[in-house]
């Protein structure tokens, strides 16, 4: 995150992070790493617990990983209100920073890379991954970006039965960890002549899978699969495309943490001292 | 919300515990840090209500209140782990 803040402060959009850890520890968390951003401490879990987020399945006397959070993000407007969060239920995987600033700046960001402008007849696409790679552990989309000519629409997710739904279905591809497909709002669209409705998506819209890596990953990965859907016009449906595609990236090294999980990995000369003092003090 | 279910899923493998998304870490997928829930869990106030104010310190020692130091501009905050482990 602090490669990336001066983005959120070029932006002023305040960055703040909490966790359950002593101020100490998390003064030389700074230092080490020359944050710059607010550290929050929260020793006693009071605001993770008034969240109702605090991790349950973590029993009260095992120290010190009771009082954790299930980790998560949340975005707020101006006005103070929630607008996106972000939550995974594995502990190791966050959202990446490109996730926060278009959510937080309710638009897109610059992209990255792109590949050449696809097209079919009716409906044109484009595929890119915002970002310049996937990095173990920190989530980036996948979007796939659609233009529906004008007079048509392509069917949302349920497709009425005999349909495709537009959607992004990619390749199982070791190393790759995806998540589930992120959907605009549908329109609700009545089929001419009936009172059958159906959610349809119009004009230019995008679907994102967040993607991460795993340790399975080498140096770069690809990522391919097909995008999908079926468009109409209020008489009638053209045959359903499905249109490859290939994507190749670097994969960046998870981000660091400050107590390796072996000897001589740890990052900075006090984690183990600070992790033998949270968890003395929580018995 | 009730308890969530455990995700015990994992794999012993040379360098630890591999857990059903691929990542290997020391411990066993369903103990101490790695409790992951499986299936829905608590992600705490919904979007479109408002962010509840928080008190606490910084790492300064200091006190720390979100409303104020937000002051009207849109933000993000992060819940971690642990800046330790």
């Amino acid at each position: 995150m602090q490669r990336q803040i001066q983005i959120f402060e070029d932006k002023n959009i305040p960055v703040y992070t909490l966790s359950y850890d002593e101020a100490d520890a998390l003064r030389d968390f700074r230092d080490a790493h020359k944050i710059t951003y607010p550290l929050l401490s929260d020793p006693d879990s009071k605001v993770i617990e008034s969240f109702g987020i605090l991790n349950t399945l973590i029993k009260e006397d095992d120290h010190p990983w009771y009082g954790i959070p299930y980790p998560g993000t949340y975005v707020v407007d101006a006005s103070g209100t929630i607008t996106h969060k972000f939550f995974d239920s594995n502990l190791a995987v966050r959202v990446g920073p490109e996730q926060l600033l278009s959510a937080a700046l309710g638009e897109s960001v610059e992209i990255a890379e792109r590949t050449e402008a696809e097209s079919s007849e009716q409906v044109e696409f484009d595929v890119y991954v915002k970002g310049e790679n996937l990095t173990s552990t920190v989530q980036r989309n996948l979007v796939a970006q659609f233009r529906v000519p004008k007079g048509k629409h392509v069917y949302a997710e349920p497709a009425p039965e005999g349909t495709r739904a537009v959607n992004i279905e990619l390749d199982e591809i070791e190393g790759l960890v995806p998540r589930d497909v992120i959907r605009p709002s549908a329109e609700s669209h009545k089929l001419a002549g009936t009172d059958e409705t159906f959610g349809v998506h119009h004009d230019i819209f995008e679907l994102a899978i967040p993607l991460t890596v795993n340790n399975a990953a080498g140096e770069e990965i690809r990522v391919s699969g097909s995008i999908v859907w079926q468009s109409c016009d209020d008489e009638v449906c053209d045959i359903p495309v499905s249109h490859p595609f290939e994507i190749t990236l670097p994969v960046a090294a998870a981000p660091a943490v400050a107590l390796g999980s072996k000897k001589g990995t740890a990052l900075e000369p006090n984690a183990m001292a600070h992790f033998v003092k949270m968890t003395e003090r929580r018995k | 919300m009730n308890q969530p279910d455990m995700e015990t899923s994992g794999t012993k493998v040379e360098t630890g515990w591999r857990d059903k998304d691929g990542f290997v870490g020391p411990m066993q997928p369903g103990f101490g840090p790695r409790s992951d829930p499986r299936g829905d869990f608590p992600t705490g106030p919904e979007i479109g209500t408002a962010m509840p104010n928080v008190i606490c310190n910084t790492a300064d020692e200091t006190n720390f209140d979100l409303d104020q130091d937000r002051n009207g501009r849109p933000a993000i905050f992060i819940f971690y782990r642990s800046a330790v482990w």
